[in-house]
């Protein structure tokens, strides 16, 4: 557990670090959960896997990491780079934040 | 009356008026109501439902008590899924979606209600019209929906693609299948080459090598063309031709009584043909003034908000959503815009800029599917395309594995997202 929340530290910081503006980065849930409708479409919130990666309860920086390159092209998956292309800090690290707080059985406590 | 009792009176009056405020607030709630439970309508109602939590009343109007997609429905026809792996329940009401089950039969603009097929009127503050497509028998020589019964179009989930699949099935090696593709815009653009792929393939597997499909097209390219056509050439090869308006001169009649197609150039004749005519957005849209010249119903590029009516929210297959093609992933996508607009207007939460995207799987053979999408945003009063991609030709098996995967990944990614 500590390890976890040594993990979302060191995500925390590293998303001010990244965009600057902390209660926007860390904490902008509801901008997160805007942009996370975009990514269940194809990603099920269940964390189900039927063929695509499940994303939730992921370390935030592994999810900024991940996001990141698929920005940048280092990492391959057209659909992906298309989404990830025109994603600022400050929304990776919201997604990365909505993402995390909820884990692989969340869904049925969100209805 | 005497003092105790009035006291006891008024202590109930007291209590009652406690109690009221809430019942009043109950029926203040502002109310949504949408028209079609397809990925766009079924999108929003869920939600506005959820993420309003009980601060909007919903409404679903949909007679459709599963829905059948449209998506993968030529996957059911190549027999590589099952019709009923297709089909869903709607779980709505988990989230407070109050569906009823009955056809929407009119939409009175200046009184805000919707007019149910039993005559009852349902009242909205904020209207979704989310009704997809219909067809326009007209605009092929000789079609009408009867014929539709002999030669299906297959364009819309349920006894028309049953009818198809039959068709197909029925086949005997060396037949002749006749496509008529649709001009544009339509749902689904890669759609009737999936089809095609799909088709071929049942004839392969039954070793028809003999038989073969050709399409009639009006347009002179179609969607993911050079992969589809690289596609065909290595797994069926010889089996499918297209024809673009240059070497056909356009469809001069169809004869249902006779199984032929003609063209200002020959006349062919089939053992099936299917009929994909011209579409316009749903009637109830139609009938309530939502579209324009082009049978499509305009939009603002930012919220999808009519253009006609600012009570009204289009979208789908019926809106015309500028670079953004007609399907039910950016029927969904657009869904996520309006309900995050919806909840701005009618619950006062936070809206963000508008985000859309789309992406098309098509099936060419089991293990080869391909791809093509983009990311869309308002640009001078339209959704424009910011960022696209579409599969390559030469591209490796394993890609073509990988995007099989996905394809199937996301259509339980948005089943899910949809309907449960």
């Amino acid at each position: 557990m500590t390890g976890g929340r040594e993990l979302s530290r060191v995500a925390l910081g590293a998303a001010i670090m990244l965009c600057g503006v902390a209660p926007l980065c860390a904490g902008d849930r509801e901008l997160g959960e805007y942009l996370s409708s975009e990514c269940v479409t194809c990603h099920q919130i269940s964390g189900r896997y039927d063929g695509i990666p499940p994303i939730v309860g992921w370390p935030e920086t592994d999810f900024v990491q991940a996001l990141g390159e698929y920005r940048d092209k280092s990492r391959d998956n057209a659909v992906m780079r298309s989404i990830a292309v025109k994603f600022t800090d400050e929304e990776i690290a919201a997604l990365a934040s909505y993402f995390g707080s909820i884990g692989p059985h969340a869904e049925k406590s969100q209805r | 009356m005497t003092l105790l009792s009035r006291r006891k009176f008024s202590a109930g009056l007291v209590a009652g008026l406690v109690a009221m405020p809430g019942v009043l607030r109950a029926q203040a709630k502002p109310r949504l109501v949408v028209i079609g439970g397809g990925p766009g309508g079924a999108t929003v109602a869920k939600y506005v439902a959820k993420d309003s939590q009980g601060a909007i009343d919903v409404t679903l109007i949909e007679p459709l008590e599963k829905f059948t997609t449209c998506f993968h429905s030529n996957l059911v026809l190549g027999g590589l899924r099952s019709l009923e792996s297709t089909t869903h329940a709607y779980k709505l009401d988990a989230y407070g979606v109050k569906q009823v089950r009955q056809v929407a039969a009119a939409i009175d603009r200046d009184k805000k209600q919707v007019r149910l097929a039993d005559g009852s009127l349902v009242a909205y503050d904020r209207l979704v019209v989310s009704p997809g497509i219909d067809i326009k028998f007209e605009s092929v020589p000789g079609y009408s929906e009867a014929v539709s019964e002999i030669m299906p179009h297959a364009w819309k989930p349920g006894p028309q693609m049953q009818l198809l699949k039959k068709q197909l099935d029925a086949l005997q090696d060396g037949a002749t299948i006749v496509m008529l593709a649709p001009p544009n815009p339509y749902r689904c653009p890669p759609g009737p080459y999936e089809r095609a792929s799909c088709m071929a393939h049942v004839l392969k597997a039954k070793g028809h090598t003999r038989s073969k499909i050709v399409i009639i097209d009006p347009k002179d390219r179609f969607s993911k063309m050079a992969v589809f056509q690289e596609g065909w050439q290595k797994h069926y090869p010889g089996m499918i031709e297209w024809m673009d308006p240059k070497m056909h001169g356009g469809v001069k009649s169809i004869d249902a009584k006779a199984m032929t197609v003609t063209t200002d150039f020959e006349t062919i004749k089939a053992d099936l043909v299917n009929v994909i005519p011209a579409q316009m957005a749903g009637k109830i849209a139609r009938d309530a003034g939502l579209t324009n010249q082009t049978g499509y119903c305009p939009i603002d590029a930012a919220n999808m908000r009519s253009a006609i009516d600012p009570n009204i929210y289009v979208l789908g297959d019926a809106s015309i959503a500028g670079a953004m093609p007609k399907s039910a992933f950016a029927a969904n996508s657009q869904a996520k815009v309006v309900a995050m607009a919806v909840r701005g207007e009618l619950a006062g939460s936070r809206t963000f800029p508008a985000r859309y995207a789309n992406t098309c799987w098509s099936v060419i053979q089991t293990d080869d599917t391909i791809k093509v999408g983009g990311r869309y945003e308002p640009k001078e009063g339209a959704i424009a395309e910011v960022e696209g991609f579409v599969s390559k030709p030469g591209e490796d098996a394993g890609v073509r594995m990988q995007t099989t995967e996905e394809n199937m990944g996301w259509y339980a990614g948005i089943v899910a997202d949809i309907f449960a």
